[in-house]
């Protein structure tokens, strides 16, 4: 069992020192009974801190923000940045230092292992409450979870492979191996599905049955780019894809703005939506770490990570490559190894 | 009019709008939507609400204004004005419905919509009473609605357990109500009575507070310089779930979309757009008025409910709970209106 | 069935003069409407313009209402839809939707001095008032006109302010010196102070950039100008003009029905987001 309380002292710790000009965390929300970030300034802030099933957020989003903020800074404050991170979110700082995004010493990962459990797949959840909602979600010491209903008095324990998150079922290594210190016990085989078990899933159906799949989710998508927005690795300040943040400075000429190549239209139509989504999927490959937050954020449910993880399963069968597991490899695109397969060269 | 209708003989007046394209909820993909409803199928009301409002309905997320092409070199323009079938939808929440006197509102003062007004005019909605809460960021009471509410509605249902109370609001509501006149009784007293009772218990369930809402204006104004929006704002994502959600925001993006560069044929393409995106105010040369997260937040819960205030003397926002449900860090616009109320 | 306020009319372009060079090129255009289908406009008024393909943009309608054969369009190229009109030739077609916008209230002036201040391209949105106020010469007291450049190849409308000296103070400016410049040199808020026109029955109006607008209005204020007497138009990124696509939205108003003129005692009540 992880205890809060070490981890508020940790969090407390370094701010006092002043080792960090912040600690990227978790507090309770108004909104749900999920957690919603939090940026702790104070040592004394750091009781808010929670750690429970409902921290889904992968704060590492909020590392990268604060990157570009700085470099934008007239005077930058670039001191380390203090963060929870659960395994697949420090694996997510691990793909950003591969990349050289920051320094090792620019952030202190406060890892929490999930232990022999995870996160709650919001869906899952309000599917088995029929219609209820939750109040709180916390871990039981049996692996399972003990959720309160809203508006009720009772509570009722779900075990967790019930509502765990489709990521945490696969999940190959729970607790963060990146940390400067973790909470809670490593649990090394953990009795849930193999790794990459929905994209394997997914490719079962045929192609065009797959195909029509995708063109019913692409059909659905409103593109309110909130996958992208959530995703720590989408950090480019000029999407190709798309012109919501269109990177313009006094000095930006008429010719290049003017010449400026729309790959995708902001059309939510079937082929634009195609365009954006598996565009950004390409851009990912070798990059996600499957913390599933693009999934979890989507409106209308189109399950994202089934494009990122299908890219995954690729990386790790053809180039034995997992996305942030060694912060000492080159990332897959920006490296070769003599072994690596070479069928497609005639 | 008032009529019961039986739940078995909801399919009955569903089939007599034939010549009507029907919406109603549907659980698809693990989320409700309205989805068009097949002839000969039935329709399930037992949703909670839809994540898109009805909004999509008059205001879809891509319109096509005109086609564009050059003839004799010359362009010639081919208005794509849509001509839909009557459109009638099933299950609307009061909240949803109130939101479209607010949008009526925006497409028609100074100018006139005329994409908006077409749709709009063929289109008839049929509420749902919210017997409970179905979320518990429901506010519709805190920004003057009720669960059943008939503001921006034809006609409003009421479920009463084996059977709806059917109210006929508007002229179009009544109309569609003749149509299936046979698949309805009369309201006997006790139902009468069943139906004061149900609306009665849903006015009592707990909804989120905004307090005096005539004091939420001044508040804004006082605050509008507060650090507590960038506070606030701080761990927003810049994504657009909270404005394309909401059952009154309108904002809008207009591109020409070529379709061959070589005859220069195209079409001009309304699609949504939002105040929350970080380059929606940026002008071409840079230069941004509403360039950090505090300042766009700020601008969403001030023309929200103050501005639109000032303009329209009412809320823009009708309490739906979309927005505080679906922010993907929990930016709660509830919570937002009290701090800034208590500081 | 009312007009599809959306849909464009034709018009076309019979004059292109290239007021200034360089990265931020001026250019001048006469459009007419070759169906006959014009529109009047007031002063202060703008249109949407379109380059069919690239898109459209919110333009000041520069020429006077009294000139009814064309309407004239001083455009500086920024970016896709800028540089296609930059781009452009004689004889090519465009789209316009307007007129857009409220009005620089000219009649309530009468009587009285005006004083113009322009800056740069920032000229164009308040050069119909300029030629109106001359064009009805008699109803208006002391027309002076203040505008500077960077350089003196960046003035714009160079021979219309010859012909404008005939019936208004013209005092024109550029920022750095130059051989051979006649005018003051410096920035135009300093020209102003320099010649400090009175503020007695005046009204002021003025447009350029930003930084420019704050600094004359400072200064006309310390020049005893009243909040009332001050005007200019304000600029916002647009893309319906008719109040309703929200982008440029500020405060209660949206600047492309409210706006873009405004009187400083008006404009300070907006929230300064624009």
């Amino acid at each position: 069992m992880v205890n809060v309380e070490e981890i508020r002292d940790y969090a407390a710790g370094l701010l006092e020192r002043g080792e960090v000009k912040s600690v990227l965390g978790f507090r309770r929300g108004s909104a749900s009974a999920f957690a919603e970030p939090c940026t702790l300034t104070e040592a004394d802030d750091a009781a808010s801190l929670v750690w429970d099933p409902t921290c889904l957020n992968n704060l590492t989003l909020y590392l990268v923000k604060d990157r570009k903020q700085q470099a934008a800074a007239k005077t930058p404050d670039n001191r380390p940045v203090g963060i929870v991170a659960k395994g697949c979110d420090s694996r997510a700082v691990g793909v950003l230092l591969q990349e050289n995004y920051f320094k090792r010493e620019d952030v202190v990962v406060i890892g929490v292992s999930c232990e022999d459990t995870g996160v709650v797949d919001p869906k899952k959840l309000s599917d088995k409450l029929k219609g209820r909602t939750a109040s709180r979600v916390a871990f039981d010491d049996a692996g399972g979870f003990v959720v309160s209903i809203h508006g009720s008095e009772s509570e009722t324990v779900i075990p967790a492979h019930e509502i765990l998150a489709d990521r945490c079922l696969e999940c190959r290594a729970a607790a963060p191996a990146l940390n400067n210190v973790v909470f809670g016990n490593t649990v090394e085989a953990r009795d849930f599905n193999e790794p990459f078990h929905a994209a394997k899933e997914a490719e079962r159906i045929s192609e065009d049955e797959r195909w029509a799949t995708w063109e019913h989710h692409f059909d659905r998508c409103l593109r309110c780019f909130a996958c992208r927005a959530v995703c720590p690795m989408c950090y480019c300040p000029e999407c190709v894809v798309d012109s919501t943040t269109f990177v313009v400075t006094l000095g930006t000429s008429a010719e290049e703005k003017a010449n400026r190549i729309r790959w995708c239209e902001r059309s939510a139509n079937t082929s634009e939506s195609a365009v954006y989504h598996l565009t950004r999927a390409i851009h990912l490959a070798g990059r996600c770490i499957d913390c599933g937050e693009c999934e979890r954020v989507c409106p209308v449910n189109i399950p994202l990570r089934l494009l990122n993880t299908k890219l995954e399963k690729e990386a790790f069968e053809m180039f034995e490559y997992q996305a942030g597991h060694d912060i000492e490899q080159a990332s897959l695109l920006s490296s070769f190894r003599d072994e690596d397969p070479n069928s497609f060269i005639r | 009019m008032e009529k019961i209708l039986r739940q078995e003989k909801l399919r009955e007046w569903v089939d007599t709008l034939d010549d009507c394209e029907v919406h109603a909820p549907a659980f698809a993909d693990s989320v409700w939507n309205y989805a068009k409803v097949e002839a000969g199928t039935d329709i399930d009301l037992s949703h909670t609400n839809t994540i898109g409002s009805v909004k999509s309905f008059v205001f879809p997320q891509r319109e096509v204004f005109f086609r564009f092409e050059k003839k004799d070199g010359v362009p010639l323009l081919t208005s794509t004005l849509p001509d839909p079938i009557p459109t009638v939808v099933f299950g609307v929440r009061p909240c949803d419905g109130r939101g479209m006197p607010r949008n009526d509102t925006v497409f028609n003062k100074e100018f006139e919509d005329p994409y908006y007004w077409a749709r709009r005019d063929k289109l008839t909605l049929i509420g749902l009473a919210c017997n409970q809460p179905h979320s518990p960021n429901c506010f519709c009471q805190s920004v003057g609605g009720s669960p059943h509410s008939e503001e921006g509605l034809d006609i409003l249902m009421t479920d009463l357990g084996d059977s709806f109370h059917v109210k006929g609001i508007t002229a179009k509501g009544v109309e569609i109500m003749e149509r299936g006149r046979d698949a309805f009784d009369a309201v006997s007293d006790s139902d009468q009575a069943e139906i004061e009772k149900i609306h009665k218990r849903s006015r009592s369930y707990p909804q989120r507070p905004l307090g005096d809402l005539d004091a939420i204006p001044e508040a804004l104004r006082e605050n509008f310089d507060s650090p507590l929006w960038a506070d606030m704002a701080q761990h927003c994502i810049g994504c657009g779930i909270c404005t394309f959600l909401c059952p009154t925001c309108h904002c809008f993006d207009i591109n020409d979309e070529v379709i061959s560069p070589t005859t220069g044929e195209g079409e001009r393409v309304r699609t949504w757009d939002n105040c929350q995106f970080p380059d929606f105010t940026m002008h071409t040369s840079g230069h941004n008025p509403r360039g950090d997260l505090g300042s766009r937040l700020r601008q969403r819960v001030n023309h929200k409910f103050l501005y639109f205030v000032e303009n329209h003397n009412t809320q823009q926002c009708t309490g739906c709970g979309r927005c505080i449900t679906e922010c993907p860090v929990g930016i709660d616009i509830v919570a937002v209106l009290e701090r800034v109320g208590q500081s | 069935m009312t007009d599809n306020i959306y849909l464009p009319k034709i018009g076309r372009i019979v004059g292109i003069d290239e007021e200034t060079q360089g990265a931020r090129a001026i250019k001048t255009f006469k459009v007419e409407f070759p169906n006959s289908d014009g529109f009047e406009h007031n002063c202060g008024q703008c249109a949407m313009l379109s380059m069919f393909g690239k898109g459209e943009s919110m333009i000041s309608i520069a020429s006077s209402p009294l000139v009814k054969e064309y309407k004239q369009f001083s455009i500086m190229k920024m970016g896709r839809v800028t540089s296609a009109f930059h781009a452009a030739g004689i004889g090519d077609f465009i789209g316009i939707r307007g007129p857009y916008g409220n009005q620089f209230p000219l009649d309530d002036w009468k009587g009285r001095d005006l004083v113009f201040i322009g800056g740069g391209v920032g000229l164009a949105p308040i050069w119909p008032v300029i030629q109106t106020a001359v064009a009805r010469r008699e109803d208006f007291g002391k027309i002076t006109v203040f505008y500077g450049a960077r350089t003196s190849s960046d003035i714009m409308y160079e021979a219309d302010f010859e012909k404008l000296k005939a019936s208004v103070e013209v005092q024109l400016s550029v920022d750095a010196p130059e051989e051979g410049w006649p005018g003051y040199t410096g920035f135009v808020p300093a020209n102003l102070m320099d010649k400090a026109p009175t503020s007695d029955n005046a009204i002021a109006i003025t447009c350029g950039p930003p930084i420019m607008i704050k600094f004359v209005i400072q200064n006309l204020q310390a020049l005893g100008f009243a909040d009332e007497q001050i005007y200019t138009t304000i600029e916002n990124k647009m893309k319906c003009g008719i109040g309703k696509c929200g982008r440029c939205n500020v405060g209660k108003d949206y600047v492309c029905v409210k706006g873009p003129v405004y009187s400083w005692a008006e404009l300070k009540s907006l929230p300064q987001e624009y």
